[in-house]
């Protein structure tokens, strides 16, 4: 299909979301968490960093070249979470590998960012945790925990991350944690939550897209990070989260399917 | 308005009318009349007197459209398929106006006898799929859009002003087509329509995003499907219904506002429908610091379309800066190859503001998922019919795929019209 873009005159206007501003807003909002944890890191964490960014980049450039498209930059959004979520010590190629299979098979192969149906970053941590014996996810620190704050603040007010997610796996979290061992250990679950709550199960891209389809994703998501959490007590695996991250995402279709199907049902009742 | 638009402008709009640079030309176009496959009733060079059938569809041959000025026909081109491209007169000011005509309309069939004999039922649009009405159809109910959908929009009330009395026997006119309600929609204030019987009922919509617009009044007070159709109409077609009823003559003038970040005084002007907006224009543009051409819109900033004439159903004319042609950045290497302009619409990010700007119950995200790919029975599940483009555009200014949905579902309307 062609000619289907706004003429010039009213693309110019657009002052709301475009492509290349969602980017922009992605990479601003963790640029807080990244520092933090370079900081508390160091050189370590800057080579994972940089192994991250070069790989991303270059099936970026690779898949654009073919396809004849303008660079989006988005895969340097996802190489600094892939960077944040892996540990220092993990060896350099394998960095390199989850990060080519994340954006490969997490967006490129469907056309691009928007297009697929789960978190990039999220594929590559799970590839990484299944593929390399012994390789883990880092875990969260209160400093990483506190930096994340902003950049959710900046993405909810932006509305690229829906706050109907959030509430909802916060609920089904503090509810999960209260059955266990009281109100204790709620400030210990939600530094270990906090990243990967806002980056990898708010991606909007990833998640259901009506509004009660994001209820009942944000408490599929939380109900998965309970049964997946191997961690004893109050503090919850990284892993946990990457993978009910990536569950959930599979199954926001048949989530929206259901949703889209009961407003039709009372959109029939109510207008006849 | 949205936040941040570029469109905002510098001067406020003047709610004052003014007569205007006098207007050579007028034209009926068939930008405004899609589908629409004309039989001409007249040739280049004839003359027409205000009023004289020039053209009549024909698919209906009932529906007559009227030359809005008396005059020269100076072109009369027909575009893809038969349609109608334009229809060019030029007005002649020394040339005999025509007699008052007496009227009757007392009967159903002497309104709509005489709306469609005087060229007045093209005012009337379907709601579905937003074409003019068939001339035996009958709605369930009559929308009169008297609300402004944007804040340079002509305020009804002051447009109104004098010819209350007109715009009132048109009400009680169309009230006598259908056995339903006749909704007049305003802004909240004093009731134009008050005391006309229980049929004609005032409603009123707060100042808001989309408020001003047809397809969220109907969709508050009267939804449509596929089994249920309403007509709307503008304010000034309908005082233009009255004045034929009262005076006898046809009266085609329009007020409408003259704003954008280039009108060198907004405020709102007295012309014609169809005018060239050349004329019109021609000493109201405000130069650009920056030496750039200013383009002329025919509508508001968000759903308007660049223009020569004034569209039939146009109350705005929007002035606004052409962007600085783009210099040729070469170099940057390998880079340069990646760099190219968007060719088609990018990915959908579902964001809140979808959400917020398309309204109706409709979920915006698979709503624009199916419009993109032309899925017509999703997008009517989803409730497509109760839109028309106007409705869309809001939310194409804050997606990300920078689509013209607009564009979208009327080819999705098309689609469906042609099915049932």
């Amino acid at each position: 299909m062609t000619g289907w873009l706004l003429d010039p005159h009213r693309m110019r206007q657009r002052a709301g979301w475009t492509p290349g501003r969602v980017t922009l807003a992605q990479m601003v909002a963790l640029a807080a968490p990244v520092g933090v944890k370079l900081v508390e890191q160091g050189m370590p964490m800057a080579s994972v960093l940089v192994a991250a960014l070069i790989a991303s980049l270059i099936w970026e450039l690779a898949f654009a070249a073919i396809r004849g498209r303008s660079l989006t930059w988005h895969s340097a959004g996802t190489a600094l979470i892939i960077a944040i979520l892996v540990p220092p010590a993990t060896p350099l190629w394998q960095v390199a590998m989850a990060a080519s299979f994340g954006m490969v098979f997490g967006e490129l192969v469907f056309g691009g960012r928007g297009y697929g149906i789960v978190s990039a970053a999220a594929a590559a941590a799970g590839f990484l945790v299944f593929s390399f014996s012994g390789a883990g996810l880092s875990g969260s620190s209160q400093a990483l925990a506190l930096a994340t704050l902003p950049g959710a603040a900046l993405l909810l007010l932006g509305g690229l991350v829906s706050w109907r997610v959030l509430v909802s796996v916060i609920a089904v979290l503090l509810v999960a944690g209260f059955m266990q061992d009281g109100t204790s250990g709620l400030p210990e679950t939600f530094v270990a939550v906090a990243f990967g709550l806002v980056f990898l199960i708010g991606d909007p891209v990833a998640g259901a897209s009506t509004q009660l389809g994001r209820w009942v994703f944000g408490v599929l998501a939380g109900l998965l990070i309970v049964v997946f959490d191997t961690m004893a007590g109050p503090d919850v695996a990284t892993a946990a989260i990457v993978f009910a991250s990536l569950l959930a995402s599979l199954f926001a279709p048949l989530i929206d399917h259901f949703a889209v199907a009961l407003i039709v049902r009372r959109r029939r009742i109510a207008h006849g | 308005m949205l936040p941040g638009f570029r469109t905002d402008q510098t001067v406020p709009l003047e709610q004052v009318i003014d007569d205007g640079m006098p207007v050579e030309r007028i034209a009926l176009l068939g930008a405004d009349l899609p589908g629409l496959r004309p039989r001409l009733l007249c040739e280049r060079g004839d003359r027409v007197q205000r009023g004289q059938p020039v053209f009549v569809d024909r698919a209906h041959p009932d529906i007559v459209f009227v030359a809005p000025v008396s005059g020269m026909v100076e072109q009369a081109t027909l575009g893809p398929r038969r349609s109608l491209s334009a229809l060019v007169i030029r007005a002649e000011p020394g040339s005999k106006e025509p007699g008052p005509v007496t009227v009757a309309a007392s009967t159903a069939t002497d309104v709509r006898t005489m709306l469609l004999a005087h060229g007045l039922w093209p005012g009337l649009l379907t709601r579905p799929y937003g074409r003019i009405p068939a001339p035996d159809s009958t709605p369930d109910a009559i929308f009169v859009t008297a609300t402004a959908d944007n804040p340079h929009a002509p305020d009804p009330r002051l447009a109104l002003d004098g010819r209350n009395d007109m715009f009132r026997s048109g009400l009680k006119a169309l009230a006598l087509l259908i056995a339903g309600p006749v909704h007049v929609c305003q802004s909240p204030g004093a009731d134009i329509a008050a005391d006309l019987g229980d049929r004609i009922r005032g409603s009123f919509f707060p100042a808001g995003p989309a408020s001003g617009l047809a397809g969220s009044h109907i969709h508050r007070l009267h939804p449509v499907g596929p089994q249920r159709m309403v007509w709307s109409i503008g304010y000034q077609d309908v005082a233009a219904i009255g004045a034929l009823i009262e005076t006898g003559i046809p009266d085609f003038t329009r007020i409408v506002s003259l704003t954008g970040p280039r009108a060198s005084r907004p405020r709102l002007v007295r012309t014609f429908t169809g005018a060239s907006l050349q004329d019109l224009t021609r000493e109201e543009i405000l130069p650009a610091r920056d030496g750039s051409a200013a383009i002329i819109l025919s509508g508001s900033p968000l759903a308007g379309r660049p223009a020569s004439w004034l569209g039939r159903y146009h109350q705005q004319i929007t002035l606004l800066s052409d962007a600085p042609a783009r210099k040729e950045t070469a170099g940057w290497g390998l880079l340069a190859r990646f760099k190219r302009p968007p060719s088609r619409p990018g990915p959908i990010v579902p964001t809140a503001a979808l959400e917020k700007m398309l309204g109706f119950d409709i979920p915006a995200v698979p709503f624009l998922r199916a419009l993109s790919v032309g899925d017509a029975e999703a997008a009517s599940r989803l409730g497509c019919l109760e839109l028309v483009e106007e409705d869309l555009a809001a939310v194409s200014m804050v997606c990300t795929s920078g689509a013209d949905y607009g564009r979208m579902l009327r080819h999705v309307l098309d689609e469906l019209a042609e099915d049932a």
